[in-house]
């Protein structure tokens, strides 16, 4: 059986001299010579896998001080590139001799990072990489997942308390409508619907049925961003990077017995982990939209019960497709914007200061007579969200949704 | 006066390469230096040794310049080109792409990454009137940074008297003491309380009333010291961003990183026992509120007992202090040895640098580069108290 080395040197270029090192100048040159230096440590049998990995270092330091220099927006994409390279490099080191488990996970999280936070290189190498790696680690551990089934089915069967839905609020439900009603009838008119047996197709409700063993079989590894505490209104919000194994031990199962809220919201874990994406597929209806549809943003929201997301709106038209699990969602009209008291500041100015299901009416008067909609989505699900249509999501229990962001 | 310097080192910065290998292996340099070494004196043409008076860093260079004779530049580190003549230098400036020079008649701006015959910038000064001349990065009615248009206007009201230009934001000092802050606020380096980014130069109000007397600033953090003439004075204010522990606070990813590592030590296996992560879990909610992850308001350091701080320098994310019981105390990102505890440590915690201690010599200055320090320093005997 070929060692991990010689599978990752096959997806290298096959020498120094094709291997590609171009930046803008916005890169200055003392940055490309430790890249260089790091190039020719790569094809160079000599140099020990220590100073690898301490030029790799010396790239990812530099280029994350540049990654962190301001808004993302800002971030000039020559400096994601360099800190992709990083990781490459950095990979390269780790790889070099058998490793062992704790380091082919290292490496794996050296490879989700470049793809967070980098950007795309040498024909998206890292996601190669990353595949050739999971492959090695599932060649070493079938049998950890084993014990954690028990646990699931233990969480799973506490039911959620489902909130009753007033005959006059609900949002409509209508089952496989065709493009033309759904135009004529929801999207012109800017009015929310729950379209049902639109996603009955998707693996991900039949052939793969998704579950935290599937995900963790598929996933467990791989690094994900996570959003710890109750709401990012809140003060002690923040953001981490775990591994989709520690999320669901510490924000699902709750193994240390915390009861701080986590959840892996609005990620792009489909562009992250392709096998996912198969799972899925592309609403028809977006085809009515004025945009290509490969400019369809697609974000994963996997979480625990009790995740909400407070009243916001968004720029785009919303899928938001209901897999495992399900929600309360309630919305608001944009024609009523000024009974939602959104926030001031520009960093929140898209999202309300109200708590919805439990108002301050001294605060905000006006919000006890605004019109509303409401539902519980269920698997199989898809709620349309018209764009800039104020809307709140809590989960009432384990749950698994895919948002579709379309023009 | 003997200069030394630790921390980052992978162009030879601090100390040069022991050999040059011709087919230029990838580097034979030591990249971290943890201990202070002192820098190699230089040598002029007529066999005299340079004497250097101010030093000041990049991120791959370091520029010294001299303080007797023939006023030159001598520039360390990664290859740079300057054709420029640097004779009659009164203050130099450099950053990772450019070394300004200023002359009694003139200051010029080299790009350090192309072989210009010219100045990318210059202008013409008239011969300052006070005997300091001119203090970079200030210049006659504004101040130079290392991308075009180069030179911004300051408003003369402001009466400028030093500016540090940090990662995103600059520091601006003035005669009377007031610090006003401007550029990239997102992690509470301006000091104004909030996260917002400001376009033009705002006083830090809540130092207002403290006339401070010198300035820094790193990568997301400022800092300044009070004037010891006019206050309780010889105290240290910082702000901004305290990731690594480079404003000297409780740090929560310094304290998570030790609690990993003493729990490898020890041979726990975290996923084994259920317990140990509860445990975890529970120490970090009870150090909870003491976390601070950014100050966005200046807060008083308390860096040492009843000692006065004299300098204080920044790096990119650590930071540096000279006391004037002549102690040097470093603090932060310790990642490349820049904090020169023989360690590659960080730190949330001001520390001496037993170095000059054991040396039995007295530091009197301290410039950080962006991942290293270098540091002045005589010896006890020669010192008038």
């Amino acid at each position: 059986m070929a060692s991990l080395w010689s599978k990752i040197s096959a997806v290298l270029p096959a020498s120094e001299a094709d291997f590609p090192l171009q930046f803008s100048d916005t890169v200055q040159q003392s940055v490309v010579e430790v890249l260089k230096w790091c190039r020719r440590q790569l094809y160079s049998g000599a140099t020990s896998p220590g100073q690898a990995a301490l030029n790799a270092q010396i790239v990812l330091d530099v280029s994350w001080e540049k990654l962190n220099m301001g808004t993302w927006r800002h971030v000039d994409k020559e400096w994601r590139r360099v800190y992709s390279y990083g990781c490459l490099f950095k990979v390269a080191a780790l790889c070099h001799e058998d490793p062992l488990v704790e380091r082919l996970l290292q490496a794996v999280r050296t490879c989700d990072l470049g793809l967070l936070m980098g950007a795309a290189i040498m024909d998206d190498i890292l996601q190669v990489i990353v595949r050739i790696l999971q492959s090695e680690i599932r060649r070493s551990g079938e049998e950890e997942h084993q014990r954690d089934r028990a646990e699931v089915k233990r969480i799973k069967t506490e039911s959620p308390h489902i909130p009753e839905i007033k005959d006059e609020c609900a949002v409509p439900r209508i089952k496989c409508p065709s493009l033309e009603t759904f135009k004529t009838s929801f999207l012109i008119p800017l009015r929310p619907v729950i379209l049902e047996g639109i996603i009955d197709h998707w693996p991900a409700l039949n052939k793969h049925p998704w579950s935290v063993e599937y995900l963790r079989s598929v996933a467990g590894c791989r690094t994900v961003p996570v959003e710890v505490g109750s709401r990012y209104t809140d003060e002690n919000w923040s953001q981490t990077l775990l591994t989709v194994d520690e999320f669901i031990d510490k924000y699902i199962l709750k193994k240390d017995g915390g009861n701080v809220s986590g959840y892996l919201a609005q990620h792009q874990l489909f562009e992250q982990v392709p096998e996912l994406k198969e799972d899925i597929r592309l609403p028809d209806y977006c085809c009515l939209g004025e945009r290509d549809e490969d400019e369809v943003t697609v974000n994963a929201w996997f979480g625990p019960g009790g995740t909400v997301s407070p009243l916001h709106q968004d720029p785009q038209h919303n899928f938001l497709a209901q897999v495992v699990g399900s929600k309360y969602i309630r919305l608001y009209s944009p024609e009523d914007t000024d009974r939602l008291y959104p926030h001031q500041s520009q960093l929140l100015h898209n999202t309300s200061q109200v708590e919805v299901e439990s108002p301050d009416f001294e605060r905000f008067p006006e919000f006890a007579v605004a019109p509303y909609l409401e539902c519980v989505l269920w698997p199989g699900d898809v709620l349309f969200i018209p764009v800039r249509h104020w809307h709140y999501v809590r989960s009432l229990e384990l749950s698994f949704s895919v948002s579709f962001w379309w023009s | 006066m003997r200069w030394f310097g630790f921390g980052f080192n992978a162009f030879g910065q601090i100390c040069a390469q022991k050999e040059k290998s011709d087919e230029g292996e990838a580097n034979t340099t030591e990249v971290k230096i943890i201990s202070p070494t002192e820098l190699s004196t230089t040598v002029d043409g007529s066999g005299c040794s340079f004497k250097t008076r101010k030093i000041q860093a990049s991120w791959s260079r370091r520029v010294s310049l001299r303080g007797d004779g023939d006023r030159c530049v001598f520039l360390a580190g990664f290859k740079s080109f300057p054709s420029a003549e640097s004779s009659g230098c009164t203050d130099a400036f450099i950053s990772e792409s450019h070394l300004t020079l200023a002359f009694q008649d003139r200051i010029e701006t080299w790009n350090l990454q192309e072989e210009d015959k010219t100045p990318s910038w210059n202008m013409e000064i008239s011969a300052q009137p006070e005997s300091s001349g001119v203090n970079l990065p200030l210049a006659p009615g504004g101040y130079i940074t290392s991308k075009p248009p180069f030179y911004y206007h300051l408003s003369a009201q402001l009466k400028a008297k030093s500016l540090a230009l940090g990662g995103g934001h600059a520091v601006l000092l003035t005669a009377a003491g007031d610090v006003y802050t401007w550029g990239l606020g997102s992690h509470g380096q301006l000091g104004h309380g909030g996260l917002a980014s400001e376009e033009k130069p705002r006083v830090v109000e809540a130092l207002c009333g403290m006339p401070m007397s010198s300035v820094a600033s790193g990568g997301w953090h400022s800092a300044c010291i009070s004037d010891i003439f006019l206050t309780e004075g010889g105290d240290l204010y910082v702000w901004g961003w305290n990731e690594s522990g480079q404003l000297g606070l409780p740090s929560r990813g310094l304290w998570r990183a030790s609690q990993h590592k003493s729990s490898q030590q020890s041979g726990e296996k975290p996923e084994e026992s259920g317990t140990s992560l509860d445990g975890e879990q529970q120490e970090e909610d009870k150090h909870e509120e003491v976390f601070i992850s950014i100050q966005a308001f200046p807060a008083l350091l308390d860096v040492s007992q009843s000692c006065e701080i004299q300098k204080v320098s920044c790096g990119s994310r650590h930071t540096a202090v000279v006391t004037n019981t002549g102690d040097l105390y470093t603090w932060g990102w310790g990642e490349y040895g820049q904090l020169g505890h023989q360690t590659l440590m960080s730190s949330d915690e001001p520390q001496r640098v037993e170095f000059f201690k054991d040396e039995q010599m007295r530091v009197i200055d301290v410039v950080c580069g962006t991942w290293n320090t270098f540091a002045a320093a005589i010896k006890k005997d020669d010192a008038y108290s």
